[in-house]
């Protein structure tokens, strides 16, 4: 008898409620706009494109009242049997604002008989399962394990929501390939709508009345690539928006909807919002003072606050307005959990407590490109962080510019990883609102240079006439190096640790006994230290008795993905990332150097590396560089991303020779 | 190395009296509803007690299980120290689930107490109902709440009630074991009084020591077990259930159980059960004299009728046929003359008809039942049926009792499916059953068989053509994994699986054949090029010639280890790779690294040698694991030996061999060595 984590029994339900499925009828037949879909002639693709989207439209009317009724139908081709997962019918829905009216579906096979899947095949699911509680939730009907190649699933969803904004948004595809993908918009007599297109050309809509069509055909699958661009950015979206003829002025209430005309109407919004709820208490105030009582400057004592609102618990607790809302500070900071906007929202209380402003920040987590500029709406944010005030003496990579407010130092509240000073990679170089009333304005987040998160190695390496090396390894990192370190250190349990660090060494020398790791974490400063002790039997090979051979590059650890694919389709995206390496080798007594590799010096706007080895009173000295600058290289560069990444590869295999003297 | 798992109790235990008395159920769930005082060494605790470093640990966890009652009722109590910020991570956030969908949970409370000692409480609105999914009228509901102001040093104590109306305790595997140590598990237990026919509550402890009940108030025995480690998962580890500690519950009808007088009772009524499912008609007769009639020797006749049942009879289980779920479920037994009348059956109709084709033959065939190596390492003085799962025919040739499944596909003639082997199979029969220890097989049947034919060029780039077959359990897993995907999902499980050891290869040219072939072994052969297989310096080459082991990671990386490893069946590989040398370079050195003889558990052996014009290195390579004696199981206290084996076959596997440029290069190529 225990706990048991929330998605096995998920599954476990779905399992237990398959055969109950089997009720649905055969011998149905399918609506008519789905055996038209169904009958439409399919382009060859390559042979791992797994399925094709045949027909996808979502008809949205919106009432006089402010309801919005959705409905949606969709008819998918199933190519492979790794297509099967299409055979999925979902309408989330959130239980407060929304309901799922209908949801139908059918599924073709080849020879024309067709299955129809109604409620009592609809499964009703709870959204986010690591949320202690969230009003999101979804109806589904899965066909996944009837489906296969050559069947055709199709499904209508009817939704009735009232939208907290006049926003909508379109998404003309994922990853396969789409024949015909329609949203229409119908509005209320006198309504007018407007549509911004990402990642494609712009897309007119067909007007008629006051019912808005947008389209697109005969999109190409989206394949997945290694360092590739989210596939948010790839795929066509549109971002809608709909006011009275007339044009709304900013901040006014639309049928209930709060309607935007700008980025600092989004601000004003955010902040009527959470402004309220970020009055301190004397106990906030207490516990600031208690916390910066050693603080000698103003950057001292944003860390102490910030590493303080990242040690609390990350729990959600979505209901209502709680969906944007924060939670009051006083209550976050009596229970000591919340989410994202629940942290900035603390940090901002006791910040205040301590005269220093600061402001929530909407952005996207999870695709640095996501949000722009061309659409003012808090639909295109799923996370929140802060931005502080900061006085000119306070200097951190992560402090940028406002017109109006000047130096803010952004920072992630909710990631206990990065301390201040420093901003996750995938919320760097992004669009970001700072939600300061009227004086808010989206803004580009920081990128921190390659050495603001560099990963230094020095290794001091004995090695014995039998091939066996004693090595000591010291390893010092920065910035979002640190983080990687510092999440694996915070993760896991100190033997798994232990266990995780060894699996890394003995990647680079086989049956290595590993005699230290003593990791020390720095995260005021946004350090990292581990220092390692090995020793491995047989690391250089020893030939005829008279050769010893062995690589240099002992151990290896990169941040990035080599791509090795001979041709590209998306771009390349490189983060930001350095390292240096100083790799002193003691040679055994009676071998000389017979050979070297010649040493390397690669250049590229991208990214530089160099290697180097020099022998001097019996010692191999051996060094290796690695800078690699923020980039988006379009496919026409990828030979030379590549030829980089493989001739880096080939420098790190190219072993010492040392001959018996 | 290896000792054949026993399970640690001989006998079962029975824990209520006969039809014990009807008690009143206590006033409320909890027996006291004040919590239990917090003892101010457990607030000043520093450090675990169970288990070092540990991030969080329970102080205790109690349960009382009652069965009493039409309704089975869990009342859970558990007090957890936390220690560092992992501890507050893992631990504060709390989901609880029923096991089962009828089950509810009720009357959540919790507090932390602060280092300080101060007393928190969990709010009666901080606990939330989750209804995780429903689906008609069933409805999954969980309760969840996150732990208020929980930090490092800090106590955490929660308690909840499930209960499962109308349900019993019968067959339920009790855990004393969770994802923390803790210092006392506690379970009370009130067993049912009201079942008919049913002597008592018994109960099996597994991988702990056999626990003693102690008669407490209003009918419950209670057990205690102290200091009991955190559960931990590890690659290659036994099934989960043969490593945690815990304990089947059971109800039985006899007063004293002699696992003998069990088991033949048992097997007998097995028998009975089954005897028409091997009837055979005249059908089955003539076509039984039809297979077998070229048939010189019982073992040949017994290969060709294990061979019709396996592959022309269709197996209706098979997931790779993807019957649609209604179909699946209309499916019903069928007598062995039906299932040769339709040429189909499930996986029971074709052991059936394989059962009465022997029988027509003149065999003595029966049903054999066993449980599933991987779940349960199954002991036959366990006198249950609970763990008998699996079911195949058992066949006697001679004296000798011989085991077939022909509903596996791809198991050839003479191999059952490796959850089968080594397993106590019951013999069933009208008079005498008996067990049989099922073979395990031998690794010569699970060969892993590579060979390649390749060039090196000047650069270090090696380009030729490669075939990979796979036999035994080692084929058969390939082909289930394979059957059932589209020609390209089996290309990118191919290239995927490169990909992974040499990231710059460029494959082409891939066939995958035998995929769903009963017989032939299943196959890749593809073309690939490797740039910069082999390193270049100034005047050498320097060429790993294990290509298959190129990339590879070794098996154990890490010195520490908390469970068994388990391996699930012997196997074998063997490698025959030529490589063309570039012209203008010849061989420096080609020692062969030292074969490894681990006796009957292991043996590595290799060769390398160069044709006589010198032109062209090659390498063989013969591995086997496991052998059909000594079993798959290696026990904590042998890791260190096992780790040292896999290591030295891993850094022989990346020997090295020089190429030197020829004109500088001593006139004589190595001879062939090992």
């Amino acid at each position: 008898m225990s706990t048991r984590t929330l998605g096995l029994c998920c599954a476990l339900v779905l399992f237990c409620c398959a055969p109950a499925f089997a009720v649905g009828g055969v011998g149905d037949e399918a609506p008519a706009w789905l055996t038209q879909a169904a009958a439409a002639s399919v382009p060859a693709y390559q042979k791992d494109v797994p399925a094709v989207v045949l027909h996808d439209e979502g008809q949205m009317t919106i009432n006089s009242d402010g309801k919005i009724v959705t409905t949606t139908t969709f008819a998918v081709r199933i190519l492979t049997r790794a297509g099967r997962g299409s055979a999925e019918a979902v309408a989330g829905y959130a239980t407060d604002t929304g309901k799922v009216r209908e949801i139908r579906a059918w599924l073709i096979r080849p020879d024309g008989q067709v299955k129809r899947y109604g409620k009592d095949e609809t499964v009703d699911l709870a959204g986010d399962l690591n949320d202690v509680y969230n009003q999101y939730r979804s109806k589904r009907i899965d066909a996944t394990r009837e489906a296969d190649a050559g069947m055709v699933f199709g499904y209508q969803i009817i939704t009735e929501e009232r939208a907290l904004f006049p926003h909508s948004v379109w998404y003309f595809q994922g990853r396969l390939p789409v024949l015909m993908s329609r949203c229409t918009l119908t509005l209320p007599s006198g309504w007018a709508a407007t549509g911004v297109t990402f990642n494609h050309a712009k897309i007119e809509p067909v007007v008629n009345g006051t019912s808005y069509t947008w389209e697109l055909r005969n999109l190409p699958p989206i394949e997945p690539e290694v360092a590739s661009p989210e596939v948010t950015s790839l795929a066509p979206r549109l971002a809608i928006s709909y006011t009275p003829a007339q044009g709304a002025s900013g901040g006014t209430t639309i049928m209930g909807a709060r309607s935007f005309s700008s980025w600092t109407d989004v601000s004003r919004w955010y902040s009527e919002l959470s402004d309220p709820q970020s009055a301190p208490d004397d106990a906030i105030a207490l516990k600031a003072r208690e916390l910066t009582a050693d603080a000698k400057t103003e950057l001292d004592k944003i860390r102490a606050i910030g590493r303080y609102v990242q040690d609390i618990q990350y729990i959600s607790i979505q209901i209502g307005v709680g969906r944007f809302r924060p939670h009051s500070a006083a209550e976050v900071f009596a229970k000591r959990y919340g989410d994202c906007k629940d942290k900035a929202n603390l940090m901002r209380a006791m910040l205040r407590t301590l005269k220093i402003e600061a402001y929530p920040v909407l952005i996207f987590s999870g695709d640095s490109t996501y949000v722009r500029e061309e659409w003012a709406s808090p639909s295109q944010f799923n996370h929140c962080i802060i931005a502080i005030r900061v006085a000119d003496e306070t200097k951190a990579p992560t402090v940028i510019q406002h017109p109006t407010l000047g130096r803010l130092l952004i920072f992630d509240a909710t990631d206990e990883n990065t301390p201040v000073g420093d901003l996750p990679d995938h919320e760097q170089n992004s669009f970001a609102l700072i939600a300061a009333g009227s004086e808010g304005a989206l803004l580009r987040m920081p990128v921190t240079p390659p050495e603001a998160n560099q990963l230094e190695r020095e290794a001091e390496v004995s090695l014995a006439a039998d091939g066996s090396i004693t090595a000591n390894v010291k390893e010092r990192s920065v910035g979002q190096s640190a983080v990687d370190e510092r999440r694996m250190f915070r993760r896991l349990a100190r033997p798994e640790y232990t266990k995780a660090v060894e699996k890394w060494i003995t990647q680079g020398a086989t049956g290595a006994k590993v005699v230290k790791v003593e990791p020390t974490d720095n995260h005021a400063d946004g350090r990292f230290a581990l220092d390692v002790n090995f020793t491995a039997a047989n690391y250089a090979q020893l030939m005829q008795e008279r050769l010893l051979v062995f690589k240099p590059a002992i151990l290896s650890r990169t941040r990035t993905a080599f791509p090795t694919s001979a041709a590209r389709k998306h771009a390349v995206v490189l983060e930001s990332e350095a390292y240096t390496e100083s790799v002193n080798i003691k040679l055994p007594a009676g071998f000389d150097v017979d050979e070297l590799p010649d040493p390397v010096k690669l250049d590229t706007a991208f990214g530089s590396y160099s290697t180097s080895y020099a022998v001097k009173d019996g010692q191999l000295q051996f060094k290796r560089t690695f800078t690699q600058r923020a980039a988006t290289i379009p496919p026409t560069g990828y030979p030379a991303v590549r030829n980089f990444f493989e001739r880096i590869r080939a420098a790190e295999q190219s072993p010492v020779v040392l001959a018996k003297k | 190395m290896f000792k054949r798992p026993r399970l640690l109790a001989s006998v079962c235990f029975s824990l209520a009296l006969f039809f014990a008395a009807v008690s009143p159920a206590p006033v409320n769930a909890f027996g006291d509803q004040d919590w239990k005082p917090v003892d101010p060494a457990h607030l000043a605790l520093k450090a675990p007690v169970v288990e070092k470093d540990a991030d969080a640990e329970a102080i205790f966890w109690e349960v009382r299980m009652d069965d009493a009652e039409m309704d089975l009722v869990f009342t859970n109590y558990i007090r957890i120290k936390i220690f560092t910020e992992r501890g507050r991570e893992s631990q504060s956030k709390i989901d609880i689930v029923p096991f089962r969908f009828n089950g509810r949970i009720k009357d959540v409370s919790g507090r932390t107490i602060k280092p300080d000692g101060q007393i928190v409480e969990l709010k009666k609105d901080d606990v939330f109902e989750k209804v995780i999914a429903k689906a008609g009228d069933l409805k999954l509901r969980a309760k969840t709440f996150a732990m208020p102001s929980v930090e490092p040093g800090a106590i955490i104590e929660y308690r909840w009630r499930e209960v499962y109306p109308e349900s019993s305790a019968n067959r339920a595997r009790l855990y004393f074991q969770r994802d923390i140590p803790i210092q006392n598990v506690t379970y009370y237990l009130k067993p049912a009084s009201n079942m008919l026919g049913v002597e008592a509550l018994r109960y099996l402890p597994f991988h702990m020591a056999l626990p003693k009940f102690e008669k407490e108030k209003n009918g419950f025995y209670r057990t205690t077990l102290t200091n009991v480690p955190a559960y931990h998962e590890e690659p290659r580890m036994p099934p989960e259930d043969e490593v945690r500690k815990w304990m089947l519950l059971y109800y039985s009808g006899e007063k004293t159980i002699i696992p003998q007088l069990f088991w033949k009772q048992f097997g007998k009524a097995v028998y009975e059960v089954f005897k028409s499912d091997m009837k055979a008609d005249d059908d089955v007769r003539r076509k039984a004299a039809e297979i077998v009639a070229d048939a010189a020797t019982p073992e040949q006749k017994l290969e060709r009728l294990y061979e019709f049942c396996r592959t022309k009879i269709k197996n209706l289980d098979d997931d790779a046929l993807n019957l649609p779920v209604e179909v699946r479920r209309k499916l019903k037994d069928e007598s062995p003359s039906n299932t040769l009348k339709k040429m189909e059956g499930r996986s029971k109709d074709i052991a059936g008809l394989f059962a009465a084709l022997a029988i027509a033959a003149g065999f003595e065939a029966r049903p054999a039942l066993m449980a599933d190596r991987s779940d349960i390492f199954f002991d036959p003085s366990f006198a249950d049926p609970y763990f008998m799962r699996l079911i195949v025919v058992a066949v006697k040739v001679g004296d000798t009792w011989r085991f077939f499944d022909p509903s596996e596909m791809y198991m050839p003639y003479g191999m059952l499916a490796w959850q089968s082997e080594s397993q106590d199979a019951l013999v069933s029969d009208p008079k005498d059953p008996v067990f049989v220890q099922t073979p395990l097989s031998v690794p010569d049947k699970s060969l892993e068989k590579r060979t390649a034919r390749f060039k090196l060029d000047a650069e270090g780039t090696l380009e030729g053509n490669v075939t990979i077959e796979y036999t035994g359990h080692l084929g058969k897993d390939k082909k289930e994994y394979n059957d059932d995907d589209t020609p390209a999902q089996r290309e990118e499980t191919l290239r995927s699986l490169i990909k992974a050891k040499l990231s710059t290869a460029e494959v082409s040219d891939i066939k995958i054949e035998n995929v769903t072939d009963p017989f032939k072994p299943f196959t890749y052969s593809y073309h690939i090029r490797v740039p910069g297989y082999a390193q270049r310096t100034g005047k050498r080459l320097f060429l790993q010639p294990a290509f298959f082991q190129r990339g590879a990671n070794p098996l154990f990386p890490t010195t520490e280890r908390y469970n068994s490893v388990y391996f699930s069946y012997p196997w074998s590989e063997q490698d025959d790779v030529t490589i063309a040398l570039p012209a203008g370079y010849a061989l420096d050195n080609a020692d062969a690294p030292m074969n490894i003889d681990a006796g009957d558990t292991s043996k590595y052996q290799v060769k390398i040698a160069v044709t006589k014009d010198g032109s062209t290195l090659i390498y063989n390579r013969k591995f086997f694991f496991g052998n059909a004696k000594g079993g798959m199981l290696y026990p904590v206290a042998s890791y260190g030996q096992l780790k040292m084996l896999f290591d030295e076959l891993h850094k022989r596997d990346n020997h090295t061999i020089t190429l030197k440029q020829a004109a500088t290069t001593a006139s004589a190529a190595p001879a062939p060595s090992n």
